[in-house]
């Protein structure tokens, strides 16, 4: 009898079991075919285009192998882009990265005004990047009505620098970290908070200076986040479109091109969808690159 | 107390938003008044001039048959989206297009429907500008009509020229010398400007063609005959560097102005001259209004050629955008008639007076009378009478976004790098024969009309 009321009871304990199960993938179901359909499938149609001559439209492209790898790498259009695209990282992973971290570890101490502070910063961030884009545009490099023009008429003898080959960049990416490091200080500024108190304190009753105490106490406890911002800021710089897009479209004269102007180039304007998708094939390769490293130094521990 | 869910009462209705998820919506079919809809979609135009197309063409046409009911959506990205649209099958029934050289791989792949059969039903081939109705086929089949014929020229203010003792430029001396002295009285040679669309660059890039190369040259090298290295060619693009680099395109501004605030410093006595397309009288309209009381200021005046033996005037022909039948349509009839009805006289006169510069609707041997006209629809019909009456004798220039094939075009776009001295010019032309063979070799190439 015991034995019948044992198995009845791990027979039930199965069904219920099985039950969760089913609907752990019932709930999950929803994100994986949505992954599945807008992730893997355009991935892995990326990578197949990328060695054909599709145009955009033909049901039938022929396969040409690694030739539109080999015509992007013989375009010094194509080089022009990537030293851009790394220029464009380095910039990101140094300026707001500094700007946000310094701004979180200064509204560390402003306990009561860091709520209304975090919302200012982040107001650039939730606007739409054609709201921002117009406003620069139109408010503050115009040269006519502009805080360029109005400068202009007080005598400066200064453009825009979206007008200038050697600024350009500098201007197009200056709006997009514009945008961004709000967000970063935020970010930053919830892992710092993380940091137990009581080291904090302990630290200070040390004496420690406030270089030290965030090399020493907060570093090493945000430092899974820095990993991963620096992972995620080199990946958007080499997908970096919007902004390039609304404010240059790649201009003057190729001086703001980036990989993914470059690549729109090839797919809506002379209709060679390949050799875009091989663009798309390489920007997404320095973002897999980063990942690698993110993943491999979270393996070993980011306090080893 | 402890709440489960059961796996069932989770897997079912999960399983039926999926499938809800992926399997989209049904055809739209006939609706409530059982009139089939017909779908199109246009670039995101100023306010009134929405209006202005929803009114004459949408109320209009469905006002005057009752088996089609049209719906038009702007849309400001309209290119990329019809792109994307047409390379999946989808899309509205009529395709809007940038031009006669967007259409050529689309029918190529037969997501345009031949338009053949219609253009004899409705005599478009007898009432359309000849090289405009050719510049819509592809392998000798309709394919497209062009909405609006699209020149370069100066748009200049009178009230400047009066008050500094200038005269409307008649020769390219006379137009050098008043943008000389222009820029010493601390004006604008001229404005214009790629902000927001480099594009604009091929304005230009044709406009030297046809002025220091000549059609002739152009023809040749579309055609195959002649080469894009032509020295006459390379003096246009060296002449059209001279330009930028002197000031001539909008100074320093070129960068950062778009045709708007061209337009509205003209307007503000900024600069006697603002050369480019006649597609920018849609833009002058809000600057130059009875309103502001400037309306008679503005004046346009076609381009002095430069080339040595070439007549003038001589025009630039271009199109604005063109119009096709999707060959997804379930109402490929309804949208043959739409396209009819705006091939017509009475709406290219309609539109004309409310939305100058846009719908200069090519048809042949027609000309308006611009005394019918008020403001500015005057002078763009007066402009229009002329190029039509160039047009039909044979003498045109060849406009890149409706003649060039697409990366030859892009190539044209890219002018700004010799301007800026990135490139020089005769690499830069090379660039362009090798791009231009490939093309050619591929039948990319539009149809080019020839020279009369």
């Amino acid at each position: 009898m015991t034995t019948i009321t044992a198995r009845a009871s791990r027979g039930a304990l199965g069904r219920r079991l099985r039950g969760e199960r089913l609907a752990h993938y019932a709930l999950l179901a929803p994100a994986l075919l949505l992954s599945f359909a807008i992730v893997l499938v355009p991935a892995v149609a990326t990578a197949i285009t990328a060695f054909t001559d599709w145009n955009g439209i033909s049901s039938s492209p022929a396969f040409v192998g690694i030739e539109n790898f080999q015509e992007i790498l013989a375009d010094g259009l194509f080089w022009k882009a990537l030293q851009h695209n790394v220029i464009w990282t380095v910039l990101f992973l140094t300026v707001p990265v500094v700007l946000g971290m310094g701004t979180a570890v200064l509204l560390l101490t402003r306990r009561r005004s860091r709520s209304v502070y975090q919302v200012i910063f982040l107001l650039p961030y939730v606007l739409a990047a054609v709201t921002n884009a117009l406003v620069w545009l139109n408010i503050i490099y115009n040269p006519i009505a502009g805080v360029v023009g109005y400068l202009k008429d007080q005598g400066l003898a200064i453009e825009s620098p979206l007008a200038n080959l050697d600024t350009a960049l500098y201007g197009v990416a200056a709006v997009d970290m514009w945008h961004y490091w709000g967000f970063l200080t935020v970010v930053y500024l919830a892992a710092l908070r993380q940091t137990p108190a009581e080291q904090v304190e302990a630290a200070t009753l040390d004496g420690v200076n406030a270089w030290q105490l965030f090399r020493y106490v907060y570093l090493p406890h945000i430092r899974s986040t820095v990993a991963l911002m620096f992972v995620m800021i080199v990946i958007f710089s080499f997908l970096a479109f919007d902004y390039v897009y609304l404010l240059t479209q790649g201009g003057p004269a190729h001086s703001t091109e980036m990989l993914s102007t470059y690549a729109y180039t090839f797919a809506f304007a002379t209709f060679q969808f390949g050799k875009a998708a091989a663009v798309g094939l390489v920007m997404g390769l320095f973002g897999l690159i980063a990942s690698f490293v993110y993943t491999f130094v979270s393996r070993k521990g980011f306090d080893a | 107390m402890t709440f489960r869910i059961s796996a069932r009462w989770v897997a079912l209705p999960l399983a039926a938003l999926a499938v809800t998820a992926v399997s989209g919506c049904s055809s739209p079919g006939d609706d409530a008044s059982g009139r089939a809809p017909l779908e199109m979609w246009f670039w995101g135009a100023p306010a009134a001039h929405q209006e202005a197309l929803q009114q004459n063409l949408v109320e209009a046409f469905n006002a005057s048959q009752d088996e089609y009911e049209l719906s038009v959506t702007f849309d400001p990205d309209v290119d990329a989206n019809i792109q994307t649209a047409l390379a999946a099958g989808e899309g509205p029934d009529i395709v809007y297009g940038s031009g006669p050289a967007f259409v050529a791989p689309y029918a190529q792949e037969g997501k345009l429907v031949d338009m053949d059969e219609y253009a004899e039903e409705y005599g478009w081939k007898d009432r359309i500008l000849a090289p405009m109705y050719e510049s819509g086929t592809v392998d000798g089949s309709l394919y497209a009509l062009p909405n609006s014929v699209n020149t370069l020229g100066i748009f200049y203010n009178q009230a400047v020229l009066d008050e500094h003792g200038w005269t409307v430029p008649t020769t390219i001396d006379e137009l050098v010398e008043i943008m000389d002295e222009a820029q010493e009285a601390g004006l604008y040679s001229s404005v214009t400007g790629n902000s927001g669309w480099q594009p604009v660059n091929e304005n230009y890039a044709s406009l030297f063609m046809t002025a220091v190369a000549g059609p002739d040259k152009i023809e040749a090298a579309l055609t195959g005959t002649g080469s894009w290295t032509d020295p006459a060619i390379l003096d246009a693009v060296e002449t059209s560097r001279d330009w930028y680099q002197k000031g001539y395109l909008g100074g320093d501004d070129y960068t950062s102005l778009n045709f708007t605030q061209s337009m509205q410093l003209l307007a503000d006595g900024q600069s006697p001259f603002f050369i480019g397309p006649t597609l920018a009288f849609q833009f002058a309209t809000d600057y130059f209004n009875d309103e502001a009381g400037n309306t008679d200021d503005l004046g346009f005046t076609s381009f002095p050629t430069i080339g040595e033996g070439l007549a003038s005037p001589l025009y630039t022909l271009g199109t604005t955008a063109s119009f096709s039948i999707n060959a997804a349509s379930e109402s490929p009839d309804g949208a043959a008639e739409v396209i009819d009805f705006m091939m017509s006289q009475d709406f290219m006169e309609t539109m004309t007076a409310e939305w100058p510069g846009y719908w200069g609707v090519p048809l042949s041997g027609v000309q308006l009378d611009p005394t019918e006209f008020d403001g500015l629809s005057a002078d763009y019909v007066a402009t229009l009478n002329e190029m039509f009456a160039s047009v039909d004798a044979g003498s045109f220039g060849y406009f890149t976004a409706t003649f060039f094939p697409p990366q030859t075009q892009q190539d044209w776009i890219n002018i700004d790098s010799v301007w800026n001295d990135v490139e020089d010019p005769e690499a830069f032309l090379q660039q362009m024969q090798s791009d231009f063979d490939e093309e050619l070799a591929a039948g990319a190439v539009p149809p080019i009309p020839a020279q009369g």
